[in-house]
């Protein structure tokens, strides 16, 4: 579903790269955590995935196709197949959690008929009946992120691409999201995770690709967390937390 | 469905933005008004010369009493003088130029002018024997007026002769002059105009990133995503130019059709309907304008 064929990745001629030869390969229906470092090029690997950027050598597959080789006109096309989600939801706030979520149907010309089905269905999946008519401010965190979730899969992408999505919440409504998450993958959705949280990799024991300065340095196919790096300050506070 | 939310898009746009796109109206109605003004005033010209090239005549003045002219030393003209002017109008190498011509004299020159100043004090004080009587020269060609001066300036009882369509070129020259500073007003303006609407642009995608962020990552079409701003500009600038278009159309009807009209009955001034030759070329012009300057904004600040 998603390969990187020796990517690398520059931003700035004087630093290292952000990628560094990475060559990797996710199947149709994998779970994957992209783990590392602050700075070890989770992001951008997402970023490539998506067609933000280009990579300076090497090819980014997605679905198959070379994604350097999609014209700009088709990108859209190519992202209504992927699911974003980030640590920071980027929701809406003037919208209620319906409209956020029936927003990413609307802008892509669905029907009125189809997105009134689709909406509620979506943010049952998610685990928000009853909520559509909340305000983004009006919900915990946990909540939200169910929302940016709910919004990320509403077009039944074939793929799922979530940037840190826990970083901002707190182990047990972590644990909550990676049900949703879980449960989504178990449909057939592609999902592929970075994150820095070493409780829920190593709880939910799926591949781990580890990155290291820009290079991969371990893919594994049911890895944990490894402490290749100190610990993130809050590891310790979600360790006891749990 | 994609048009209904685009069209939710734009008044949303327009709310956010009321003052800026308040600003982009007003000053695309005043530049498209000074450009309309100046289309306005070569279509009078036209219209005049259409109307007046074909009445205007070279006019012969032939000495009175009160000449000063130094070709009118010997007193007014005489009737030998007289039958030679007109003698030598029959002449071939002068019939030639001409197509037709008359003889004016004192007393039809007084109820010219009688006419002509019919609202003046001044008419009472002129008599006719202080008016000059002329021959009312029409030209084949009226390019070839020096050849006629030549000939007749020189003749004994003759005091100057004049070219009317001068007279009417100067006129010209200065509605030319004023509908191209009108040309140069509406260039600085259509210049703040465009600057104008990209600044609205740009501050209207930029307090709608959230939303177009978000709608570049599910996927929405370039023109979704741009098509709102692009739209508010040119709606903005197109009220604008139909602001323009009734203010001209107001200065034809109640200033030029009610007032000047009456004035000068024996002009042809333009009428209120030339406003409908100009209008759909202002509109077409003010939303261009929009566009163009948004497309290039949006070049810059919504990259897909
Ligand atoms: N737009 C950019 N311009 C220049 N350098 C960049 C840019 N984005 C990222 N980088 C650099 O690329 C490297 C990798 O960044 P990236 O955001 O992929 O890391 P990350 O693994 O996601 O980090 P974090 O865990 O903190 O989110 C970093 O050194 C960063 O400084
Ligand atoms: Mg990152």
């Amino acid at each position: 579903m998603i390969r990187f064929d020796n990517v690398t990745k520059v931003y700035d001629q004087n630093s290292r790269p952000a990628l560094d030869s990475v060559s990797v390969e996710i199947d149709r229906g994998d779970f994957a955590f992209l783990v590392g470092s602050s700075g070890s090029g989770k992001s951008t690997f997402i970023r490539l995935v998506l067609k933000e950027d280009r990579a300076t050598r090497g090819a980014v597959y997605v679905a198959g196709q070379n994604v350097a080789n999609i014209p700009s006109w088709r990108v859209p096309k190519l992202r209504r197949g992927i699911g974003v989600v980030f640590q920071d939801f980027r929701l809406l706030p003037n919208k209620t959690v319906a409209s956020n979520v029936a927003f990413a149907m609307q802008v892509i010309g669905k029907s009125r008929a189809v997105i009134r089905e689709t909406v509620p269905e979506v943010l049952k999946t998610v685990g928000l009946e009853g909520k559509d008519h909340r305000m983004p401010h009006e919900l915990s965190g946990g909540e939200q992120q169910r929302v940016a979730i709910a919004r990320a899969i509403v077009n039944k992408p074939g793929i799922l691409l979530a940037d840190e999505p826990t970083g901002n919440l707190d182990p047990t409504t972590s644990m909550g999201i990676m049900n949703v998450l879980d449960r989504i993958n178990q449909n057939g959705t592609t999902v592929v995770m970075a994150t820095h949280d070493n409780v829920i990799v190593n709880h939910m024991r799926r591949r781990v690709i580890e990155l290291q300065d820009g290079r991969m340095v371990r893919d594994e196919a049911h890895g944990i967390y490894v402490g290749s790096q100190e610990g993130q300050p809050s590891t310790e506070a979600k360790e006891s937390a749990l | 469905m994609r048009l209904a939310f685009i069209l939710g898009e734009i008044g949303s746009g327009l709310r956010r933005n009321l003052s800026m796109v308040v600003s982009v109206i007003l000053v695309t109605f005043i530049s498209l008004t000074f450009v309309g003004a100046a289309g306005m005033l070569q279509l009078q010209i036209n219209q005049m010369k259409g109307y007046w090239y074909d009445k205007v005549q070279v006019a012969v003045f032939l000495c009175v009493e009160t000449s000063t002219a130094a070709s009118c030393a010997s007193g007014p003209v005489t009737d030998e003088q007289r039958s030679a002017i007109e003698a030598t109008l029959e002449t071939p190498a002068v019939a030639q130029y001409v197509a037709s011509y008359h003889f004016e004299s004192q007393t039809d020159a007084l109820e010219h002018f009688r006419e002509q100043f019919a609202n003046s004090p001044i008419v009472d004080s002129v008599t006719a024997d202080q008016l000059p009587e002329s021959f009312r020269v029409s030209l084949v060609d009226p390019q070839k007026y020096e050849v006629i001066n030549e000939i007749f300036s020189s003749l004994p009882g003759v005091e100057v002769v004049v070219d009317q369509r001068e007279i009417l070129e100067r006129v010209f020259s200065v509605m030319n002059i004023a509908s191209l500073v009108a040309v140069g007003i509406a260039a600085v303006m259509i210049v703040c105009a465009i600057l104008l609407i990209a600044t609205t642009i740009r501050l209207s995608a930029f307090s709608r990133r959230r939303e177009t962020g978000i709608m570049r990552l599910v996927g929405a079409s370039k023109a979704v995503i741009q098509l709102p701003f692009i739209l508010e500009g040119v709606i903005a600038a197109v009220i604008g130019a139909v602001l323009a278009s009734l203010v001209l159309w107001a200065v034809a009807r109640f200033f030029i059709g009610g007032w000047l009209a009456q004035q000068y009955p024996d002009t042809a001034f333009i009428s209120d309907g030339s406003v409908l030759l100009i209008a759909p070329g202002l509109l077409l012009l003010g939303a261009l304008l929009a566009g163009i300057s948004s497309l290039l904004t949006l070049r810059r600040y919504l990259k897909v």
